[in-house]
């Protein structure tokens, strides 16, 4: 596609869409290295090169003394990694961290970047995109090619989570999108892929405009949902905090943690950090216990990686039963005791109880 | 202190329906609200002048319906509302409203005086993008801090900003002119007073500007200044699960039912043995 530069807002700079190629994905580090959740950004840009084998995977580093970790984002699939490794990023700034990727993507004419939506992901990626002059979509669940134009289709539901609308951003480049953490897997490891390095120098450095005066670690000792193996969820009809206590135990019997819906959420059952759905966290454990959720499309799209699903609700037409695998028609509370119980025997019993219990 | 908040005019996606027939948003009669993630950022704008005086404007791109938002801010303390609005500026995506909401921050720090502040909130429940602060400052050139939770001047005239990540409490000291945009629930709104209420209905503290007030090429607004289309929408596929519903005769029963199901399900029994037993 030919773009008509005189139509465009002048402030944009005047650039033809088939001079950018290749695909980024930025990689955000902390003190252990990559983070899981950028790691899997390399899945939508895998999907995005079967649909454009010309375009290469480009990983985007950038920080201090985070050389050592260029071969990671290789192994997991990208082609080629672009390092910027200077003391003077030791510490993060949006401005000055958006301002590197901005120069690097102004050299370089990327075709494509995302960003996973972390909160630093969310604070600069729009103003990554807009110092670009181009689009962004946030919060994507999916992304594609229009098989016509080329364009990468970025998806995601708007307004409610009933929908998908297919955006996309036909005559500027790059074309940018985020996607929340989990909302896609890591691509497998593989040790024999090898790609190559290109090592990145500063000249100047943007002026940060802000000092980090405090820091404070906050510990978290239990399990983060998003990692959670097990989760029992707890919604508005758990009505009280001894509701809570018994979808605790049952967690607890089985490693798992406690989340929320939003209702419980805000009746204060449960951690506004533990809220599960398009407003809050995406999350894909094996198995998800529902309990007292009714099911609403906004919780439900946190949960469309999970394993499994186990609904308990009183309401037989709750909306939940046509999203779960196994729904218990009833009251919770008797339902989640004699569960702990039975779950209890078992593991006093051991595993050989479970033929006896099949056997039934 | 001259600080501006910004606001959205927003349906109430709680009382949203749907109409599976047509597929479409049932949003007639859905009554508009001050989008709720907003308040935060109101109630930052309003300690910061109550510890240090000077204004509040609130600013808002949207049609002329949204003046009720601003007077509900108004009956806040707010001080003044300016209201950004023309028919070429319908259609915008994120790039293209936070244009006319940086162009409309510059007009106001020369006609009516410097901006200190521009404080935003967290997302808005209809669009939920969270970009609207980030690319004001991209626009303004002025520093960028999210996730906001409290607020305050220090010695050197810079802003202290508190804010709370995955991984830790952090404090930053900020250069003025800048952006804040707030965390969800960080701050507890205070109340419409009826006195600022009267006090707007006489005053009248509204001011709309249109594209040529803010002396804006057509190119760079509403839907044409927009990098960003929508080129389909669809049902959001469903995720295949198995539906399984049984209603038990007593609770016992229905405990030893789910156990059934899950021990006999190879993709979680395993899982649930090694939770249970340990290695299996
Ligand atoms: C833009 C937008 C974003 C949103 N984001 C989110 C989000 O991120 N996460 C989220 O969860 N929601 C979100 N929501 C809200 C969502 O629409 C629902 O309102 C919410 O998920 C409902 O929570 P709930 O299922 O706990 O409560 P309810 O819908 O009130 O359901 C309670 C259920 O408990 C059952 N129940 C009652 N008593 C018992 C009992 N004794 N035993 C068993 N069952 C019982 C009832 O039958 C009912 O089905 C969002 C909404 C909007 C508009
Ligand atoms: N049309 C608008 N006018 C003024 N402020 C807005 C507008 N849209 C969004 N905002 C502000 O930007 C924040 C983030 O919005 P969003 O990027 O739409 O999620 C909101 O909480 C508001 O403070």
């Amino acid at each position: 596609m030919k773009v008509n530069c005189e139509k465009l807002c002048p402030d944009w700079p005047c650039e033809q869409p088939d001079e950018f190629k290749d695909i980024w994905v930025v990689m955000e580090t902390d003190e252990h290295g990559i983070s899981e959740a950028s790691l899997q950004m390399l899945t939508p840009a895998k999907k995005i090169q079967s649909k454009k084998p010309e375009e290469k995977i480009v990983a985007v580093l950038i920080g201090y003394n985070i050389k050592q970790y260029a071969e990671i984002p290789i192994k997991h699939g990208a082609d080629k990694v672009i390092v910027v490794d200077d003391e003077r990023l030791k510490t993060y700034y949006p401005r000055v961290y958006g301002q590197v990727i901005v120069d690097l993507a102004k050299k370089y004419k990327p075709a494509v970047i995302l960003v996973s939506a972390t909160m630093k992901g969310r604070e600069m990626g729009p103003y990554i995109a807009n110092t670009l002059r181009t689009g962004i979509t946030a919060d994507c669940t999916d992304f594609d090619v229009d098989e016509k134009t080329g364009d990468v289709l970025m998806i995601r539901p708007p307004f409610a989570a009933i929908m998908l609308a297919y955006i996309k951003t036909p005559f500027r480049r790059p074309q940018m999108g985020t996607a929340r953490p989990n909302v896609f897997p890591v691509p497998p490891y593989d040790e024999s892929r090898t790609g190559e390095i290109i090592e990145e120098k500063l000249e100047t450095i943007m002026d940060p405009g802000m000092q980090l005066v405090n820091y404070v670690p906050v510990k978290k000792e239990e399990v983060l949902i998003e990692k959670a193996e097990i989760i029992v969820s707890v919604g508005k009809g758990i009505g009280s905090m001894d509701g809570v206590k018994l979808a605790e135990k049952l967690a607890s019997l089985l490693g798992g943690v406690v989340a929320g819906s939003r209702k419980a959420v805000d009746a204060g059952f449960v951690d506004p950090e533990r809220q599960v759905g398009q407003t809050g966290k995406s999350v894909k454990p094996v198995l998800y216990f529902a309990i007292g959720i009714s099911g609403a499309a906004q919780h439900m799209l946190g949960v469309r990686e999970a394993g499994r699903i186990v609904a308990i609700n009183i309401d037989p037409e709750a909306p939940i039963f046509k999203q779960s695998d196994y729904g218990v028609v009833g009251d919770y509370r008797p339902i989640l005791e004699a569960l702990i119980e039975e779950l209890q025997q078992l593991k006093e019993k051991g595993p050989e109880a479970i033929e006896e219990l099949l056997k039934e | 202190m001259r600080i501006v908040v910004g606001i959205k005019w927003v349906p109430n996606t709680q009382a949203v329906r749907f109409d599976p027939k047509t597929g479409t948003l049932i949003r007639a009669g859905v009554p508009s609200i001050v989008n709720p993630h907003d308040f935060p950022a109101i109630e930052l704008a309003l300690r910061l002048k109550d510890m240090y005086g000077g204004e509040v404007i609130a600013v808002t791109m949207a049609p002329p319906s949204a003046t009720q938002g601003l007077e509900h801010v108004l009956g806040m303390g707010v001080d003044k509302g300016i209201l950004l609005t023309d028919r070429k500026f319908a259609g915008a995506d994120t790039l293209a409203t936070s244009y006319v909401i940086a162009k409309g921050i510059e007009k106001i720090s020369k006609e009516i005086g410097p901006v200190d502040v521009a404080i935003f909130g967290h997302e808005t429940i209809d669009s939920s993008t969270a970009h609207i602060g980030a690319q004001v400052a991209s626009w303004l050139g002025w520093p960028y801090v999210y996730y906001a939770r409290d607020a305050k001047l220090v010695e050197d005239g810079k802003l202290r900003v508190t804010r709370q990540t995955e991984k830790a409490v952090e404090e930053y000291e900020v250069n003025l002119p800048a952006v804040v945009a707030t965390a969800i629930k960080a701050l507890k709104p205070r109340p419409v007073r009826l006195s600022y209420k009267l006090r707007a209905k006489i005053e009248k503290p509204i001011i709309a500007w249109n594209i040529e007030d803010l002396g804006l090429d057509p190119r760079c607004t509403g839907l044409k200044g927009s990098p960003t289309v929508v080129a389909n929408i669809t049902w959001m596929p469903e995720v295949p699960r198995k539906k399984i519903v049984y209603t038990p005769k007593d609770p016992r029963d229905a405990a030893r039912w789910i156990l059934k199901q899950l021990f006999s399900d190879e993709s979680v029994a395993g899982f649930l043995k090694k939770a249970l037993w340990g290695e299996e």
